[in-house]
Formats: C-alpha cells, sequence, structure tokens
C-alpha cells in the first residue's frame, strides 16, 4: 500500500459490516460458537471472531465484540507498512478486512493499531501452534448465507449491514 | 481422532488425593454420554450397602457428546450420586444449564467422577486437559465457609474472569439433604441434594477454564442442522423469540429480561434487568425468576430470598413447595404454633392441595431459609434434610402422614406437573395417568426429562387435551402425529383410560427412554423430546433431531431406532443399579401412590388404584420387566446387550423377597 502524505488518501474498498444490538442479546454464545465451526471447523469459543462478554451477577445487557470493519482499517495499514506482503488485506469481493493465515507472522501489529484494543479487543491470538497467529473477523467471507453468526443468533441481536447501506 | 465426545473423563479420588482418566470410548456409543456413562460407571463401581454421605458413593459431573457444540441446549450437566434427598437415598440424577458444561468440554473432559472425602475442604481446578486439587482454606482461596456467589468470586479472581465454577454453599457444608450444587446465580442441579453430597466429600467447588474446543465429525453438517432446525420447545407459541423479548419487555418495562443457558436457542426465565433488594438490606444479585418462585411476595423480595437460597446453595423448589405448606399443614393439625419466635401463617381453609398455602413475610422466609442453611436449631437442623425426613422427626412424627398430601414420600420430592398437590401447569383425566406411571418407576420427580415433555405437549398442542382450552391441533391430526411418533394413533385420546393400558404405556415409556438420550447427549429437556410441531404440515416435529446431531457431532452412523435402543438400554441400566443396590421393586413402585390417591387438583377424578395395577403390569410387560418382581428379564437385558447386568440379576426360583 502507498501513501503519498502530500495527497489526499484514496479509501480502500469499503466493508459491510455486523451491527449489533445488545439489548437483544441474551449471551447464548452460539454465535461464538457458529463462529468456530464455520472457520476451524471446531466448536471452540476461544477462536471465535465474535465475543459476547457478560457476567450473571451483573443484570445489564452483554457486551458484543465483534470488528467494525473500518472504513480506515489501522489494522491493515499497520500489517502494510510492517510488511511487504501483508497477512491483512482488504478482501476484492467483500472489502471485509481479512488476516490470511498462511501470511501471517505473529507480529500483533494489527492488534496493536486496532483503536478498540484493549477494552474491547476484536482480533484474537491463536497460540496452538509453534507461533501465533492472529484472526479477525471477516465477515464469513463467501459463505452464501452471510455471516454465520449473524444467521445462528436466535434473538436477532446481530445485522448484516452491506457496505452501501452504511453510514459515511 | 474422536469427535464429539474429549475421549477422557477425568476421575479424582479425593481421599487419596489422586487424579486419572477414564477413557470414554470404552462407553460409547453404547451408553451415549451423560447419564448413560455414569449409569453403566455405577454397575461396575458403585457396591451395595453404601449411603449418600459416605465415602463410598460416587459423584457424577457429566457431560455428553454434543455438550458445547453447536447443538441447542448443549451447556447442560448431569449430576449423579447417591441422592440424600430421597428417604432412602437411592442412586439418582439432576441436571443445570449455564455455561459450565460446556467449559469442562473445552477444558478436555467429558466428566469428572469423584470418589472418596477429602481430609481437609479442597476445591478443584481444571484447565486444558491438567487438573489440580486445591486447598479451600488457604488465605488466597478461603470458600470453605462462604456462599456460591462468594466462592464463585474468589475462584474467578484467582483463575480468572471466564473461569466457569459450580459449587455447594454452606448448606451443603452442613450435609443438609436439600443443598444444591450452584453455578452462577441461575442455574443449580436442584433436586437429589447432591450439594450435600459435595459437602460431604469436602469438595467446596470445581472451577474450570478450557481453550481446547469440541471437535465435530461433520461441520458443514452440523452448521445445516443447526441452521434450520426447529426452535420449537413444548408450547405452540414458543419458537419466536425476538418477538416474545419485545412482548415481555413491552409488558413489563425494562425492569425483566429475559434469560438463558448457555449455549442454547430457547430462553426460559427470567432476570430483574437491576439487582434486587429490600428496604435496609443488601443489594443481591439478580437471578433467574423462573420455574420456582417463593410466590405471591413481591418481585424485590422473591428475589431476595431466591438469592439468599441460591448463595447458601439450597433447594427453594422443595422449601417453597414441601417444607413451608407441610409447615402451615403441621399448624392446622395443631402440631405447631411458631418457628424461633416466628408464627406460621396458616389458611383458614384446609390445605388440599399447594395453592391452598399462603405466602410467608419476606421476614420469616429470611429467617428459615438461614436457620435451614446453617442447621440452626431444632427446625433448622431438622428442616435442613427435607420436611420428607423432618417430618419423622419433629411433632414425634405425628406429621409424617400429612406429607402424603405433598409427596411421593420415598423420592422426597414434590409432584410436578402431575394433576396432584399441585406445582407445574394444569393437566386432566386421563391424561395424568402417563406421569403417575413414570413416577411409579423413577428415582426422582421424573417431570424434568420425561413427563413435562408427555404432558405440556399434550395439553398445549391438542384439542381435545380433556381440559378447558383445547390446543390448536385437532383431533384427527393428533391421531395421525401419535400414529407416527409412538406407532399407535390413540395415545392423545382423552376419553381412553384404564381399560386400553397401552395407550398410557407406550407414552410413559417413549418419554423416559427419549428422556435418557436428552439426558446423555445432552440436550435441553425444554426443548427435547418433541412430539408436535406448528412448523411442519402434518404437525409431526422432527422426531430424529437427536440422530442427526449425534452423527454430525460424532462420526457413529447410529439411526433414530439404534439411539432409542440405547435410550432402553441406559434406562434398563439405571433401574438394575437401584434394583441391586437399593432393593427396587414393585412393592416400592406402588408405594408412590401414596400422593395420587386425592381428587386430581385441576378436574376433581381419584385415581382408581385396583385398575391402575393393570396399568403397571402392562408397562412392566411392555419394559420386558418380570411383573411379579419390577425387575428387568434377563432376556431384555441381554437384548439390550447388557449381559453382564442379566446375569447378575436373575431373579432366583424361589423369587426375591418383597417388602
Amino acid at each position: 500500500m502507498n501513501l503519498n502524505l502530500n495527497q489526499k488518501p484514496v479509501p480502500p474498498k469499503r466493508s459491510g459490516v455486523i451491527a449489533v444490538d445488545r439489548e437483544h442479546c441474551l449471551a447464548c454464545r452460539e454465535c461464538e460458537v457458529a463462529c468456530s465451526l464455520y472457520h476451524e471447523g471446531e466448536c471452540n469459543p476461544y477462536l471465535s471472531r465474535i465475543r459476547i462478554e457478560f457476567s450473571d451477577f451483573d443484570p445489564g445487557a452483554p457486551s458484543i465484540l465483534v470488528c467494525k470493519q473500518c472504513d480506515w482499517p489501522a489494522c491493515a495499514f499497520a500489517c502494510a507498512a510492517l510488511w511487504d506482503e501483508p497477512a491483512l488485506h482488504i478482501d476484492p469481493e467483500s472489502g471485509a478486512r481479512t488476516i490470511d493465515p498462511e501470511l501471517c507472522r505473529g507480529c500483533g501489529a494489527c492488534l496493536r493499531a486496532c483503536p478498540l484494543t484493549p477494552e474491547r479487543t476484536v482480533i484474537g491470538i491463536d497460540n496452538r501452534e509453534r507461533r501465533p497467529l492472529y484472526f479477525k473477523c471477516d465477515l464469513c467471507n463467501g459463505r452464501t448465507e452471510g455471516p454465520a453468526c449473524v444467521q445462528i443468533c436466535p434473538g436477532e441481536a446481530l445485522t448484516f449491514i452491506p457496505a452501501e447501506k452504511r453510514r459515511r | 481422532m474422536t469427535y464429539g465426545w474429549t475421549g477422557k473423563i477425568l476421575r479424582v479420588d479425593l481421599t487419596s488425593e489422586t487424579l486419572s482418566t477414564i477413557d470414554t470410548a470404552r462407553y460409547v456409543p453404547d451408553f451415549v454420554g451423560g447419564v448413560g456413562i455414569a449409569a453403566r460407571i455405577a454397575w461396575e463401581e458403585l457396591v451395595p450397602g453404601i449411603g449418600a454421605f459416605d465415602e463410598g458413593n460416587i459423584l457424577f459431573l457429566m457431560t455428553g457428546p454434543l455438550t458445547g457444540t453447536l447443538a441447542s441446549g448443549a451447556g447442560r450437566v448431569e449430576v449423579l450420586g447417591i441422592a440424600p434427598q430421597q428417604n432412602p437415598a437411592v442412586f439418582s440424577r439432576s441436571s443445570m444449564g449455564g455455561h459450565w458444561g460446556a467449559e469442562l468440554k473445552y477444558a478436555g473432559f467429558d466428566g469428572i467422577v469423584i470418589h472418596g472425602e477429602a481430609a481437609r475442604p479442597v476445591y478443584l481446578w481444571v484447565s486444558d486437559g491438567k487438573a489440580e486439587i486445591r486447598d479451600a482454606c488457604s488465605t488466597g482461596a478461603n470458600v470453605w465457609g462462604k456462599g456460591t456467589y462468594g466462592t464463585t468470586a474468589i475462584l474467578r479472581g484467582i483463575h480468572g474472569p471466564q473461569t466457569r465454577v459450580v459449587a455447594c454453599g454452606q448448606a451443603g457444608e452442613v450435609r443438609s439433604r436439600i443443598a444444591v450444587i450452584q453455578t452462577e446465580t441461575g442455574n443449580a442441579a436442584g433436586q437429589g441434594g447432591f450439594g450435600g453430597v459435595m459437602g460431604a466429600k469436602r469438595l467446596k467447588a470445581v472451577a474450570v477454564r478450557g481453550t481446547q474446543g469440541v471437535r465435530v465429525a461433520d461441520p458443514q453438517g452440523l452448521m445445516d442442522l443447526c441452521m434450520h432446525s426447529s426452535r420449537e420447545g413444548q408450547s405452540p407459541h414458543s419458537g419466536n423469540y425476538r418477538k416474545w423479548i419485545e412482548q415481555r419487555q413491552g409488558k413489563d418495562g425494562p425492569s425483566l429480561r429475559l434469560k438463558k443457558c448457555g449455549f442454547c436457542a430457547t430462553p426460559c426465565s427470567y432476570v430483574n434487568a437491576e439487582n434486587a433488594g429490600l428496604p435496609n438490606g443488601p443489594t443481591i444479585p439478580s437471578v433467574a425468576l423462573q420455574c420456582w418462585g417463593y410466590e405471591r411476595l413481591s418481585r424485590e423480595a422473591d428475589a431476595v430470598m431466591r438469592a439468599m437460597t441460591s448463595d447458601y446453595g439450597l433447594n427453594g423448589w422443595e422449601i417453597s413447595y414441601g417444607i413451608i405448606p407441610w409447615l402451615q399443614l403441621c399448624k392446622q393439625h395443631g402440631l405447631v404454633d411458631s418457628i424461633e419466635g416466628f408464627t406460621i401463617p396458616m389458611p383458614e381453609k384446609p390445605i388440599l392441595y399447594r395453592r391452598d398455602a399462603i405466602p410467608p413475610s419476606p421476614e420469616f422466609l429470611e429467617m428459615l431459609i438461614g436457620k435451614i442453611a446453617l442447621r440452626e436449631g431444632e427446625f433448622g437442623d431438622a428442616l435442613a434434610d427435607g420436611a420428607c425426613y423432618a417430618a419423622e422427626r419433629l411433632f414425634d412424627g405425628q406429621g409424617a402422614p400429612l406429607l402424603d398430601r405433598i409427596y411421593p414420600r420415598r423420592a422426597g420430592q414434590t409432584s410436578h406437573w402431575t394433576g396432584h398437590w399441585g406445582t407445574g401447569g394444569n393437566i386432566y383425566f386421563p391424561h395424568w395417568l402417563v406421569p403417575i406411571l413414570q413416577w411409579c418407576v423413577d428415582t426422582r420427580d421424573p417431570a424434568s426429562d420425561s413427563t413435562h415433555q408427555w404432558a405440556e405437549h399434550v395439553l398445549q398442542y391438542v384439542a381435545g387435551n380433556a381440559g378447558p382450552r383445547p390446543g390448536p391441533i385437532s383431533d384427527e391430526q393428533a391421531r395421525h402425529v401419535s400414529a407416527t411418533v409412538y406407532g399407535h394413533p390413540d395415545i392423545c385420546d382423552p376419553t381412553l383410560t384404564y381399560e386400553t393400558p397401552e395407550v398410557k404405556t407406550i407414552p410413559a415409556l417413549w418419554h423416559s427412554h427419549r428422556a435418557m438420550l436428552v439426558n446423555s447427549l445432552i440436550l435441553c429437556d425444554r426443548e427435547h423430546s418433541r412430539i408436535f410441531s406448528m412448523l411442519t404440515e402434518d404437525h409431526v416435529a422432527d422426531t430424529k433431531i437427536m440422530a442427526k446431531l449425534f452423527r454430525t457431532c460424532t462420526g457413529f452412523e447410529l439411526s433414530q431406532d439404534d439411539l432409542d435402543r440405547a435410550g432402553e438400554r441406559i434406562w434398563n441400566q439405571l433401574r438394575a443399579v437401584d434394583v441391586r443396590n437399593f432393593g427396587r421393586n414393585r412393592t416400592v413402585d406402588l408405594s408412590s401412590l401414596n400422593a395420587f390417591v386425592f381428587p386430581g387438583k385441576d378436574d376433581g377424578v381419584a385415581l382408581d388404584q385396583e385398575r391402575f395395577v393393570g396399568l403397571l403390569d402392562n408397562y412392566y410387560e411392555r419394559s420386558g420387566w418380570d411383573p411379579a418382581t419390577g425387575w428387568p428379564t434377563r432376556g431384555r437385558l441381554e437384548a439390550l446387550g447388557l449381559d453382564d447386568v442379566g446375569a447378575e440379576l436373575t431373579v432366583p426360583e424361589e423369587g426375591i423377597v418383597t417388602g
């Protein structure tokens, strides 16, 4: 990515986003399981790209943590600034800000750059292999029915908003 | 590679403080998981002559192959062991929702089998394939003596905020027979007194954290199945829960929120949107507001009392529906007037059903719950064992006959959806004959996994439900559903009573066998087993859903018929434990009728005991159980692959001594 600071930068392709309505979330975490099942082929909330934070001792609505697919994705810029062949790229079809696991070097620049880090972290670290692999929401790139979490949510607390319907 | 199951069950011996594992593959697919595996291990390892609080009792905390997967209801846990609440204590089961069960799977275990008795109070810490027995009285983790809420908070402080905890409260520590195993604020394994078993073992809590996940055989297949499977529960009105949330929040304002367990599509309870508190009292974390309650108290007072009950780790169902009405009955019969200076409230008219009892004041309740939890005073000490045991001890035993209204006494649990004492909904003759059959042969209130599924379906879906409010499915359609699901068209016919025993025994057995699958896979008993559906053209629910879920999760190609046979196998294995270890027989089965001889609460119809015996005979015959003893026959056990059980249980030629 070439950024010439003397010119007005051209924004990358816009992405759709998963909109959340926490008042309708009852913390069943089916979204977490559906996400990991789709991406990792196993049921494992720890590897989910969406996270539900809640406490039984606090009756308020849960927090739903998922990537905002920023128009100006700091994560993608951070990755591109460090690596010639960046793992974090803009998917040409969907516009989703996506990490290619084959290319991820595990440097963590994306996580540090993300404006939601650390209070509402949406980029996860998979430590199962010898090196850390970073992962984040890619809107289930290529899935015909759209994001799995949106489809499974029994309370319809999650909605997919396509790029063209997103606010500027 | 194991799919569905993690492949390991953790075995803990608290006496020697040693840990080992059991290979899950030894027991599956024949015993499925959960209750099935526990029943089998109990048969192999639990010797006769052991009491609930003895060192030899084994406590099982079990999950199943679907736990932690995308299958709705997959957060549940089954708890088994010799249950102190039952009188006499027998091997029984209880279950709870929440998030703990899935977390245990993610930590790499299909269950925990706990033996022995620790020399000092301990808790168990399980994380990612490892387990440790830890001191529960150390400076950093001083949880012994704390309530379940405090224990959870302290253990989360040590092991991280995402740690899931099951714990017994102070009631469990003092070996209350009505102590529960609590998880968080909204879920407990309530019936059976298993919190007291934890306390007797000096095991305060089991804290779990896992990041390993559950591998499934067919991820895409499971995904498709779960995305498109019905979300109907036991009522034609459930299913659209977005609408439910909005209706509920509109009706009660923002003060109430729906609540549900982890990994489940169906919300089943409510919580106050704000923590509750009484004037001048402490503020209490919000607790689940459905299933049982201290009825007719203000919502604030009810929430505070429920929270006290959960925190002390007590069975509120028993306090509210058993102990309090029994005390009022005793007062009506002149046996007692007050407890610790608090006058027992008493209605004017005689208490015939639960609805006739009147609500005590919050002050009375606070006193009662506190005394019971800590076994304080004569009453607190006696009532901590439940009304069923207390009645033998207090008032020279004169209150004991009064229990007949309330309990099938050997279970020590109030009947529920059975049309008599009256917890649960309305159900009308002859439909309550099925639950009474289930009561006769079970070791606990069968409502949670068998009776609900029959009673609610027939009441809420069928037009001819024998009650005043017809369901949406016509009798003709119901005949079709009945023929398809049960293999007999007349099962829901409200005109058939004792003269067609198979019409009662077929559903009694079908639901008990399916219940064993629900408890072993494990699914939510509120969602399964389904019979009717409003979403299919012929109103037949997808009755093969369990086999489909099982196949996609585990990779074992079992048909629903194979799985149903596994359900029957598990049911017979449990019965065999009850027969061999606890002398279960026909006489014990029939003793349950003590609670059902009064006219039904909704219809005034009285049970015809003589003709009911014919139903039980038919139940035995259809089960392949010996009608004289009620024991499973060798032939049926062998047909189920339980040859070793058959060999051990063979009825001697001179017959067994029943009594």
